[in-house]
């Protein structure tokens, strides 16, 4: 099953996955309504989105009195919106901040995944945003680190011998 | 309720000598004919200011603008826009950064902010939403540009507080000070900071959630793949788009010495021996690259973060440096230490200086230097020498840095002398320093040169903020751009056009770039992607800005000219009536007369005067005066600017306009 995975060194902190996002979902132009949201530390010059990670004991669909919120074929968490009546349990027991009720919208703002298609990947310039198998990335991870450890330290004492 | 198009709907309006703030709609008659950015701007400073407005001083106003496209998805659109009449030349003064700070400003709800007056108090303006607070700011008054960020986002409570702000050289007056917003993002030229330094506005902090619209979603939906494609390997200029993610603007430095226009030891030559193995691309993104960065949604995406990994000043970092400071601060003193490059542009960041003139000013003091003009006595005992060997250049950059430093904070009689910038500082040296003083008009020469690269003499010239790269600068013959020549003009004149050191039909083409971006300064694009590489053309733009303001008259290029032609000559009527005249359309006489020494476009001068005759004819300038003509600001709805420049005698109802007797097709009659 793939997943949104990310890599916060790539993230440059453009936005672009929050204006695609927005954009996508609902025709505006209001990154505050997005639901993923890019968080800077300007001192230090690093960024990285912070969105729903679609968890797999999700607090919100335990906390939710309706089961309005449930799992697609997606393994997204998804918001029907027939039975969702609007009180907000789902915000407070999320411990991301990843679900938001909007009041001028009058509803829960939540990442879908855009049914298994999410747009803020692909407008990601850097490849900070990926959305695949959770295995390929890490094994693409190792193979960084691997470079790195042949490189410097392997390299070193091969020599050295 | 949210407006029906791209723009944010209200302005403000803030007097800092009495704290008034108002808050009131903007008058789309006023949208309508200057777009945003740069022409509105220009509009306000032509009606709410005079000849006799000093640019220190209570009545002169500053003005943060953005455009209809900021904060939009188009891919590159985060530039925000401040004039004000400039402290450092005395003319006209426009100048953006790019980053997150106008987007912001848009998101609160905001099309521009006006500045008027002068605080008694050092005071910051703090905007979020529909809260808008003069804050003291006697706590953040002497702090560096990072301190002021922190301390002001701790106070607001919020990092995401998107924060323009003033260092130490702002607050002392240095008339190159810049503004910069998001830590590291400048506002660069003209001494906008100063202006802001003087009326004692130490920063503008804001925070905004609100939404914007587009006028025509479903024809945006249409174009707007056709945009992004741009910016991947499916665009025509990749390869470009590519090189600039990659490398940031310092891909440039080796282009620009292939063709001797990088401008070394005080722009005597345009080549720097070896640049490409010391300070090029390769070298400089080996050892100094840390972390990418971006401004707000941008395709392009050139930003990053650089540091020093060794010697004295190991640990420093900063975002940056940009094509200009990497000149700046190496081949302009002769030195191939990028450390003491990163550490000064560090040092310009932290406390807001305008690099290039920071560079420039100084460089111009070394060559007084040299030439005797200047000695230790007038120095302050400081020895100013450009490098005479690489291995010197760690030796002599430290002399700079600490110069640097001391122009910041007023050191000593020379270091203030070096504070009102290389025109004034000329005046007050004498004995003939103005022949290293290399400025047009008051603003000193970027990091280009005339003279392997022609068009640019003209920009140089003709510009209304002086010696700047962004305001008419054509890259279609200096990059080398010949498919795109192809595209845009008539083949036979394709060769010409490309030729760097031809100085036919040029002054048609800056003409035509100068056009092109006074909307984009005014729609508030960025100019990479419109000049460099050149993604954008005026046939986008036909499409764009119908797209985005609704305004469906800007689809007939016919509207779409007259409308560029309104936002340049208010820009230059701005200068005229402060008493501008043909004589300020002139180089330094080191472009025009000093065959450029060595490198590839070795013996080259800049013949001014052709382009300048092709330039008046397209503008329709009085060829004695360089006054415009009545007929021509009634043409393109400047009746009023016509109507007050009449009655100071500076407008001529039969110009003389020079005859060259060459054929060029207008933009607005080639494009369908």
């Amino acid at each position: 099953m793939k997943k949104i995975t990310i890599d916060a060194k790539k993230c440059s902190g453009c936005r672009y996955c929050e204006l695609a996002c927005v954009f996508n979902k609902e025709k505006t132009i209001q990154p505050s309504l997005a639901r993923v949201t890019v968080f800077y530390n300007w001192d230090e010059g690093i960024s990285v989105p912070v969105m729903c990670y679609h968890c797999e004991d999700a607090p919100c669909i335990k906390s939710c009195p309706t089961e309005a919120l449930h799992r697609d074929e997606n393994d997204a968490v998804i918001v029907d919106y027939e039975k969702c009546i609007g009180c907000r349990l789902c915000t407070i027991s999320c411990p991301f901040g990843a679900v938001t009720y909007s009041v001028e919208k009058s509803k829960i703002i939540k990442c879908d995944l855009c049914s298994g298609d999410p747009i803020c990947v692909k407008f990601c310039p850097t490849g900070a945003l990926k959305y695949e198998e959770p295995e390929k990335i890490s094994i693409e991870k190792k193979r960084i680190v691997s470079e790195n450890i042949l490189i410097s330290v392997l390299a070193e004492t091969l020599h050295q011998e | 309720m949210k407006n029906k198009n791209s723009y944010a709907g209200k302005f403000i309006r803030v007097n800092l000598t009495s704290g008034k703030i108002i808050i009131e709609t903007t008058p789309e008659k006023l949208l309508r004919q200057y777009l945003g950015g740069v022409g509105v701007g220009a509009r306000i400073m032509w009606e709410e200011t005079d000849e006799k407005t000093e640019p220190l001083s209570p009545q002169n106003k500053l003005i943060f603008l953005t455009g209809p496209l900021q904060g939009t998805l188009f891919p590159q659109s985060a530039r925000y826009e401040v004039v004000s009449r400039s402290p450092l030349t005395g003319w006209w003064a426009h100048a953006s950064a790019g980053g997150f700070f106008g987007p912001e400003l848009k998101f609160a709800g905001y099309d521009f902010v006006i500045i008027e007056g002068k605080s008694p108090k050092p005071v910051y303006l703090y905007i979020d939403n529909d809260i808008i607070q003069l804050r003291s700011a006697e706590h953040l008054w002497g702090k560096t540009v990072p301190e002021t960020n922190l301390i002001i986002e701790k106070e607001v409570g919020d990092k995401q507080v998107k924060i323009a702000c003033i260092g130490p050289a702002g607050e002392n007056l240095v008339r190159y000070a810049c503004i910069m917003s998001d830590y590291y993002r400048a506002v660069g030229r003209c001494g906008l900071g100063c202006v802001m330094g003087y009326k004692r506005l130490k920063a503008v902090a804001v925070r905004g959630t609100k939404g914007l619209s587009i006028a025509d979603k479903d024809a945006f939906d249409k174009l707007f793949n056709d945009w992004i494609k741009r910016y991947t390997p499916e665009g025509r200029y990749w390869e470009h788009v590519s090189a600039m993610r990659t490398y940031g603007t310092f891909a440039l430095t080796d282009w620009e010495n292939a063709i001797g226009r990088l401008p070394t030891r005080n722009h005597w030559t345009g080549y720097f021996e070896n640049a490409e193995n010391t300070i090029g691309m390769q070298p400089l993104r080996k050892k100094h690259y840390k972390r990418h960065k971006s401004c707000f949604c941008c395709g392009i995406q050139c930003k990053y973060v650089s540091e020093i990994r060794e010697g004295k000043y190991k640990g420093t970092e900063s975002e940056g440096p940009e094509y200009e400071t990497v000149e700046a601060f190496t081949s302009n003193f002769m030195s191939t230490d990028t450390n003491a490059l990163i550490r000064a542009n560090y040092l310009c960041n932290i406390y807001g200086l305008d690099t290039i003139t920071t560079g420039h000013v100084i460089s111009f003091a070394v060559e007084c230097f040299e030439n005797g003009i200047l000695t230790k006595k007038d120095t302050n005992g400081r020895e100013l020498r450009f490098v005479d060997k690489p291995e010197n250049s760690t030796k002599v950059m430290e002399t700079v840095l600490q110069l640097v430093e001391d122009i910041v904070y007023g050191k000593d009689e020379f270091s203030r002398l070096l504070q009102l910038g290389t025109k004034k500082a000329a005046e007050l040296i004498g004995r003939g320093a103005e022949k290293y003083a290399i400025h047009v008009n008051g603003l000193e020469a970027s990091g280009q040169d005339p003279r392997p690269h022609k068009s640019l003499g003209l920009t140089y010239a003709v510009n209304v903020r002086g010696a700047d790269h962004l305001t008419s600068l054509s890259s279609l013959d200096e990059l080398g751009y010949k498919e795109e020549l192809v595209r845009r003009y008539d083949k036979k004149l394709v060769d010409i056009l490309a030729d760097r050191w031809d100085e036919r039909y040029k002054g048609y083409l800056v003409s035509e770039m100068e056009e092109f971006y006074a909307l984009v300064d005014s729609l508030l694009l960025c100019k990479y992607g419109t000049m460099w590489p050149p993604l954008y053309y005026f046939d986008d733009l036909l499409k764009i800005i119908p797209i985005f303001t609704g305004f469906e008259e800007y689809s007939d290029p016919q509207e779409l000219e007259k409308l560029a032609s309104r936002i340049v000559d208010l820009r230059r009527a701005f200068n005229i009536r402060l008493g501008w005249t043909k004589k300020n359309d002139d180089l330094h006489p080191r472009f025009k007369e000093e065959p450029i020494p060595t490198g590839p476009a070795k013996g080259q001068v800049c013949d001014l005067e052709p382009m300048l005759k092709e330039y008046y004819e397209i503008r329709k300038f009085d060829w004695e005066t360089g006054l415009p003509s009545e007929d021509e600001l009634n043409r393109i709805g400047l009746q009023d600017v016509a109507k007050e420049l009449k009655k100071k005698n500076k407008v001529v109802k039969n110009p003389k306009i020079p005859k060259t007797g060459r054929k060029w097709t207008h933009w607005s009659q080639r494009i369908k």
